[in-house]
C-alpha cells in the first residue's frame, strides 16, 4: 500500500458531524486527507500540459522540471491535465436500519452519505466520473456517472435530499444497477448490508461478472458491533417495526456471535471474489475509507 | 380428626410480620413500567438467539415475586415459633379425666373391682369426640393415660389398676387431673369412697374455670377392724384395735416378734370403738408385727409393724460436775425418766464435763439430746463436741445456774448465737416469777390453758441470758429473758436463765417441772430422727408397702436405725363426705389452665425447634431468589 493511515490524526466523526453542509463536510475530509499524505495521489495520465506547481515532499522526481531549476534554482513539478478514464458509481443503501445511530454522532446513514460525498469529491477533483444510486429494497434516486465540473454539486444536492424509511432489499437493486451498466468501471457499495448474506453477495458478483470493479464499505454502528445494552429491552426493528424483548446479558454472547459471523462471512466470500471490504464504525475516521477507496482505484486503473 | 396433627404457634404475633410479605407486592405493583424500548437495525441477528421472550421473563418475574414473598412469609413464620401439636390436644371439643381413687380403704373384696367398674361406665358415658385420661391417686396421683380419643386405651389402663397402701389425698387427684386437663374446657370425674380424711385440715384444690368436677361414689366403708396402733414397751406390747363397723365384734389378734407368732388375744370391741391388746412378756427380737383377722374389711390396715428395742425411749446425756446424777442432778434424773415405763419418758444418763472432753463427740452421737448442767472442767475438746453435736441437729438444754461459765457456753453455740450468759453472784437476791412470751409454742402448748401455773415458780436467783439471733420464749417478772432458743447449725439449743436442782429457785417441787422440763428435752430433739415409726408416703426411703425398712442416721456417724412403715390408719376411719362438701373445696380458678397450656406449648416448641427449619427454608429460599434474580437483571 502506497499510503498509510497509521499515525495519522483524522477527523472525529462527531467532529465532521457538527460542519454545516455535506460539500463542507466532504471538502474537509478530502483536503485534510490530501494534504496529509507524503505521495501525491495524483499521478498524470494525460499529456496535456496545465501548470507549473512548487515541489512538495511526495512528489514523483521524475515530474520536476529541471530546465526551470536551472533557471530559477527552485524546483517546480509540471502538471497536466488529467483524463477521465474511470466511472465511479455510489451505491448509498437508504434502508430503514441505515439510521440507527448511536450516541457517537452520526447516524449509519449520515455516516455513509458523508462518505458518499466524499468520494464524490475526491472522484471529482481527480476529474473520474461519479455517479450516485440511493436504494432500499428498491432504487429510490439515481444520478447517472459524471465528470463535469458542476456534477459534483448536483451529487451533493442528492445526497442532501436523501433519507431513510424503507426496508432493505440489496440484492435487488445491486442486479438493477449491474444490469444497467455498460462500462466498465468501479462501485462503492455504502451499505449496512443487514440482509441476506447470500444474495447481497450474489449480487456484488455481479458486478465483478460485468468486469466492474467493486469496493463494499459495511457501515455499522459501535453498539451493532459491541452490544453494549445493560437492561432488559424491547428492541424494535427500524424496518419492520418487530418487537423483541430481551435481556441483554443473555444474549449478548449469542448476538456477538452472529454479527462476528457475518462480517467473517462477507470478508472472506468478497475477498474471495476480489472485491474489497472494508468494515467501517461509525465512530472511527471516514478518512480510513478514503484510502481503501484510493487502494482500490490505483488497483483498478 | 383425632390422630391428626395441628400446627400451632407459640408467638402468634410475630406473624402478623407476614404482612411485610405485601412489600414486594406493593413494589412490584408500583414499580411495573414496560422495559424500555430501542430501537434497533440488527433485531434480525436477535430473533435467533436464546432471547428471553417477554412470557417466559413474566413466569420468572412471578417466581421472583413468589420467591420474595415466600421468605418474608417464612421470616415472620420462624419468629412466630411454630410448633405441631396433636390434634387430641388441639381439639376443640372438650376433655374428661378420671381419677380413679387406689388407696387402701378400696382394698376390702371386691370394692376397688366395682371402683374400676364405675370408673370404665364413668369413661363409656364420655361423649364421641371427647377425649379421655386416666389419672390414679392416693396419696401421691400418677397420669397412668394421657387424654386420648382412644377409649380402649383409657379402659386397659383402668384394668391395670391396683389398690395401695397409700392415704387419699384429694388435693394431689385434682391437681395431677388438671395437668392432664393441659387448661382445656373438661371434666374431672373423681371415682372415690368420699373419705373425709382425704382433705388435710383447711386444705383446698383450684382447677380452671373451665373444669367441671364430677363425683363417682363407690360406696361407705364396709364393717372394718384395723390395727391403728402398736407400742412396744420393755415388758409389753400393747396393740390398739378399732372397730369401724357398727356392731360389736370380737376380733381375734397375733402378735408375730421377727416373724415368729408371739401371742394371740381375743378383744371384744364396740361399734365405731377402740380396745387396746396387751401382750405380756418382754418382747425379744428386732421388730414386732400386731395382725388382727378381718376377712371382710379392709385388708391393708390388718397389719401393723413396729420396731423394737432401746431406741423407743431417747437417751439425754445430762453433763454435770462430777457425772453422778444422783448427787449433782437427782431432781433432772428423776424428771426425765418419768413416764419411761409407758414410753413416753426418756433414758437419762450422766456424764462429767471432764469427761466429756476427754470422750470426744462419739459418745453424743447416740444420744437425742444433752442437757448442760455444770461447765466446769468442760475443756476445748469437749466444747468443740458439743459444737458439732448441736450444728450436726442435735438438741442441747442449758441450766444457767451457778455452775454454768457464760463465756463456755458462748463459745458451744458459736457466733451465729452470739450467746451472752452473765451470772449475778453478788446480786441481791429478788424473788420473781416465770411467764410464757408464746404460749403457742411447742414448749409450752402441753401446759395448754395451765400455762399460768409455771408462774408459781419462785426464782430468788437468775442469769442474764441474751442472744443475737435467740428468740426469748418466756421472761421473769423483773423482764429478764428467762428463757430463749438459739439456733446452731441444723440444731437448736434452749437457754433456762436458772438451775434445775432447787438451788436457785424452787422449780423442782413444782408439778410443772416434769411436763416443762419433758417438753424442752422434746422440743431439742425434734430434729434429730429418732422417729421409730413412718406412715407410707412420709417413709424416707419411699417405701409404698408395709413392713420394716432400714434407714441411714440423721447425723454424721449415726448408726443406720430400723423404723416401721405402716398405712396412715386415718384412712380406715369411716367418716365421709358428701358430694357437695366436696365440690365447696375445690376452687375454679381461671389463670391455672392458661399458665400451664403455655408452659406445655412451650416444651413442645423446644422439642420439635421447627422454627431452625424454617429459617434453614429460608435462606434455602433467599439463595434460589438469588440465582433467579441474577438471570433475570
Amino acid at each position: 500500500m502506497p499510503w498509510t493511515a497509521a499515525d495519522r490524526s483524522y477527523l472525529d466523526p462527531s467532529v465532521v458531524a457538527r460542519l454545516g453542509t455535506l460539500e463542507l463536510k466532504a471538502r474537509t475530509i478530502v483536503e485534510g486527507f490530501l494534504s496529509g499524505l507524503h505521495r501525491s495521489p495524483f499521478k498524470g495520465f494525460s499529456v496535456e500540459f496545465a501548470e507549473y506547481r512548487q515541489y512538495i515532499p511526495g512528489d514523483d522526481l521524475s515530474t520536476i522540471d529541471w530546465k526551470v531549476y536551472a533557471r530559477s534554482d527552485r524546483y517546480f513539478v509540471k502538471k497536466f491535465e488529467e483524463e477521465t478514464n474511470l466511472d465511479c458509481h455510489l451505491l448509498l443503501d437508504v434502508s430503514g436500519s441505515m439510521g440507527y445511530g448511536s450516541h457517537h454522532g452520526m447516524s449509519k446513514f449520515e455516516y455513509g452519505a458523508c462518505l458518499a460525498a466524499s468520494l464524490g469529491y475526491l472522484m471529482n477533483r481527480q476529474r473520474d466520473a461519479v455517479g450516485l444510486t440511493a436504494f432500499d429494497e428498491n432504487i429510490v434516486a439515481m444520478l447517472p456517472a459524471s465528470s463535469r465540473p458542476g456534477h459534483l454539486r448536483s451529487l451533493l444536492v442528492a445526497l442532501e435530499r436523501l433519507t431513510t424509511a424503507h426496508q432493505t432489499n440489496v440484492a435487488k437493486p445491486l442486479h438493477q444497477l449491474a444490469d444497467t451498466l455498460t462500462k466498465r468501471g468501479l462501485v462503492v457499495v455504502i451499505s449496512d448490508l443487514l440482509d441476506n448474506p447470500e444474495e447481497i453477495i450474489r449480487g456484488l458478483k455481479h458486478f465483478q461478472f460485468r468486469g466492474i470493479d467493486v469496493i463494499v464499505f459495511h457501515v455499522l454502528d459501535a453498539d451493532e458491533l459491541d452490544f453494549p445494552f445493560e437492561h432488559a429491552s424491547r428492541f424494535e426493528d427500524l424496518e419492520t417495526a418487530e418487537e423483541i424483548t430481551a435481556v441483554p446479558g443473555a444474549v449478548r454472547e449469542h448476538y456477538l456471535k452472529q454479527i462476528g459471523d457475518l462480517i467473517e462471512r462477507y470478508r472472506r466470500e468478497l475477498g474471495a471474489s476480489g472485491i474489497d471490504y472494508q468494515l467501517l464504525n461509525t465512530k472511527h475516521p471516514l478518512e480510513l475509507a478514503l484510502l481503501s477507496y484510493l487502494s482500490t482505484r490505483a488497483r483498478a486503473l | 380428626m383425632l390422630g391428626a396433627t395441628v400446627l400451632s404457634f407459640l408467638a402468634p404475633a410475630f406473624l402478623a410480620g407476614a404482612l411485610a410479605a405485601a412489600v414486594p407486592l406493593v413494589l412490584h405493583l408500583l414499580k411495573r413500567e414496560p422495559e424500555p424500548r430501542i430501537k434497533f437495525a440488527a433485531v434480525t441477528l436477535l430473533k435467533h438467539a436464546p432471547v428471553e421472550h417477554t412470557e417466559r421473563r413474566r413466569l420468572r418475574q412471578l417466581l421472583l415475586l413468589a420467591l420474595r414473598v415466600t421468605t418474608l412469609v417464612l421470616l415472620a413464620l420462624a419468629f412466630a415459633r411454630p410448633f405441631f401439636v396433636s390434634g387430641g390436644a388441639a381439639a376443640a371439643s372438650g376433655v374428661t379425666v378420671i381419677a380413679l381413687d387406689t388407696s387402701y380403704s378400696l382394698s376390702a373384696p371386691g370394692r376397688f373391682e366395682r371402683a374400676k367398674q364405675l370408673a370404665k361406665d364413668a369413661v363409656a358415658r364420655v361423649a364421641s369426640g371427647e377425649l379421655v385420661g386416666v389419672v390414679t391417686f392416693a396419696d401421691q396421683a400418677q397420669i397412668v393415660a394421657r387424654p386420648t380419643g382412644d377409649r380402649v386405651l383409657a379402659a386397659s389402663a383402668i384394668d391395670e389398676a391396683v389398690a395401695g397402701f397409700g392415704a387419699t389425698r384429694y388435693r394431689s387427684a385434682l391437681s395431677a387431673s388438671s395437668q392432664a386437663l393441659e387448661g382445656r374446657r373438661g371434666t374431672i370425674v373423681i371415682v372415690t369412697d368420699l373419705q373425709e380424711n382425704g382433705w388435710d385440715a383447711g386444705d383446698r384444690a383450684s382447677v380452671g374455670e373451665q373444669t367441671t368436677i364430677a363425683v363417682v361414689d363407690v360406696g361407705p366403708l364396709p364393717p372394718n377392724l384395723s390395727v391403728a396402733a402398736v407400742r412396744p414397751l420393755p415388758d409389753r406390747v400393747i396393740a390398739t384395735i378399732h372397730n369401724g363397723g357398727w356392731e360389736s365384734t370380737d376380733a381375734r389378734v397375733h402378735l408375730t416378734v421377727d416373724s415368729r407368732p408371739a401371742g394371740d388375744a381375743t378383744v371384744s370391741i364396740g361399734p365405731n370403738q377402740s380396745a387396746d391388746v396387751a401382750f405380756a412378756g418382754p418382747a425379744r427380737g428386732l421388730a414386732a408385727a400386731v395382725s388382727v383377722d378381718d376377712p371382710a374389711g379392709i385388708q391393708a390396715d390388718n397389719v401393723r409393724y413396729a420396731v423394737l428395742g432401746a431406741a423407743v425411749i431417747p437417751s439425754v446425756l445430762v453433763v454435770t460436775g462430777s457425772g453422778d446424777l444422783s448427787r449433782d442432778a437427782f431432781y433432772v434424773q428423776h424428771a426425765l425418766a418419768a413416764g419411761g415405763g409407758e414410753g413416753v419418758g426418756f433414758q437419762p444418763a450422766g456424764m462429767s464435763a471432764a469427761q466429756l472432753s476427754a470422750a470426744g463427740g462419739d459418745r453424743l452421737a447416740t444420744h437425742a439430746a444433752v442437757l448442760l448442767l455444770s461447765t466446769r472442767g468442760l475443756e476445748r475438746r469437749g466444747r468443740e463436741a458439743l459444737a458439732a453435736f448441736v450444728r450436726g441437729g442435735g438438741g442441747l438444754v442449758v441450766a444457767a445456774g451457778p455452775d454454768i461459765d457464760g463465756d463456755v457456753v458462748g463459745d458451744v453455740l458459736g457466733e451465729e448465737a452470739n450467746l451472752r450468759v452473765a451470772s449475778l453472784p453478788g446480786a441481791k437476791p429478788e424473788a420473781r416469777s416465770l411467764a410464757p412470751a408464746d404460749v403457742r409454742h411447742p414448749v409450752f402448748q402441753a401446759f395448754a390453758g395451765n400455762a399460768a401455773t409455771l408462774g408459781l415458780v419462785k426464782f430468788q436467783n437468775a442469769a442474764r441470758i441474751s442472744g443475737r439471733a435467740c428468740q426469748t420464749l418466756a421472761r421473769f417478772t423483773t423482764s429478764d429473758a428467762a428463757l430463749i432458743e438459739c439456733p446452731a447449725g441444723a440444731g437448736r439449743a434452749l437457754v433456762v436463765a436458772s438451775d434445775l436442782d432447787n438451788r436457785w429457785n424452787d422449780f423442782p417441787l413444782h408439778a410443772t417441772f416434769v411436763p416443762f422440763l419433758h417438753e424442752v428435752v422434746r422440743y431439742v430433739a425434734s430434729t434429730r430422727a429418732h422417729t421409730a415409726e413412718f406412715t407410707i408416703g412420709d417413709a424416707p426411703t419411699g417405701q409404698r408397702s408395709p413392713g420394716i425398712v432400714t434407714v441411714e442416721g440423721g447425723t454424721p456417724g449415726a448408726p443406720p436405725q430400723r423404723v416401721a412403715v405402716n398405712v396412715d390408719p386415718r384412712e380406715a376411719e369411716s367418716s365421709r363426705l358428701s358430694v357437695d362438701d366436696f365440690q365447696s373445696a375445690v376452687t375454679h380458678l381461671k389463670p391455672t389452665g392458661t399458665s400451664e397450656v403455655r408452659v406445655e406449648a412451650r416444651q413442645q416448641e423446644d422439642r420439635q425447634h421447627l422454627w431452625q427449619f424454617v429459617l434453614i427454608f429460608m435462606l434455602l429460599t433467599l439463595v434460589i431468589e438469588g440465582f433467579v434474580a441474577s438471570r433475570t437483571a
